[in-house]
């Protein structure tokens, strides 16, 4: 995403990333990003929770108009109910690439790398 | 605001510690910068997200091809338009629970929060259209040289002034 992101402001629009792992998205040098704790799946806020969507899409558009330096970062105060992150984190599906170096766990270097082969290796 | 959040609150711990081994291959670069040219209450603003959200009546994106060979992404991208409603997508990324954005879009896309920011002039303009591609892309090149470039082209089309990228 910070790769799209940098594309895109190269080409002459302002952007930012919203990101609930920063480190990530701030390691691959972004001009803007807004820093959030929201689980995946629901990055804005929960389904039909109006008001948290709102607050964070007005979080990172205003986060815009102060941001004057390249590489800025600012993060949102918002949450989820630890309850609610819990059953959100166990109901997350389990990604084809886990399962399989589940079952060819002698290819993890590639991932850890990023040596990804053009085809499947076996 | 906060002085700062937990990269790993939502990653279990094979996922922290990839993270980490990706952030160590990585070395700051010049990073681009176009201020923002006007205030934001006059700013077209376009959203664009990672969660592979389609419209029912477009083209799916290629899951069964990420089941066959879990290295690789459907690097295409899809036009969501400024009145779509939630009932007329679906959400294809394989790794996050894709019935929260199927039930409200606003979770992953938040076109009518923005229509709402927008009808309250708090920014000039929603665009006319949004954009979704499947962040799971290990392989960057030909989402870079085919999808991006062609995003941009349209951004360019309908004076974009503003891109917010939200993860899925």
């Amino acid at each position: 995403m910070g790769l799209a992101q940098r594309e895109i402001e190269k080409a002459g629009m302002a952007t930012i990333s919203l990101s609930n792992i920063p480190d990530l998205t701030a390691s691959v040098s972004v001009p803007r990003m807004v820093g959030i704790e929201h689980p995946f799946g629901q990055i804005m806020g929960m389904p039909g929770d109006d008001e948290r969507q709102r607050a964070v899409l007005s979080g990172a558009l205003n986060a815009i108009e102060k941001m004057t330096v390249p590489g800025s970062a600012l993060y949102l105060p918002y949450t989820y109910p630890d309850t609610i992150l819990k059953a959100e984190i166990s109901s997350q599906p389990e990604p084809p690439i886990a399962t399989y170096l589940k079952r060819r766990p002698w290819h993890l270097p590639r991932l850890f790398t990023r040596k990804i082969p053009e085809h499947d290796p076996d | 605001m906060t002085d700062t959040i937990d990269s790993y609150r939502f990653t279990g711990g094979a996922t922290k510690r990839l993270v980490k081994s990706w952030i160590k291959l990585e070395s700051p670069r010049n990073i681009p910068w176009f201020p923002l040219a006007r205030p934001l209450s006059d700013c077209t603003v376009a959203l664009v997200s990672t969660g592979g959200i389609a419209l029912k009546t477009d083209v799916p994106f290629d899951q069964e091809g990420e089941r066959q060979n879990p290295w690789w992404g459907d690097p295409s991208y899809r036009i969501l338009p400024k009145d779509v409603k939630t009932k007329d997508v679906r959400v294809y990324h394989l790794h996050i629970d894709h019935t929260l954005g199927e039930r409200d879009l606003n979770c992953l896309l938040p076109v009518h929060r923005l229509n709402e920011l927008e009808n309250e002039g708090k920014i000039g303009k929603s665009a006319p259209a949004h954009y979704s591609f499947m962040g799971y892309l290990l392989n960057p090149k030909e989402f870079l040289e085919i999808s991006i470039p062609a995003i941009i082209e349209n951004l360019r089309a309908d004076a974009v002034d503003v891109v917010l990228l939200i993860p899925a």
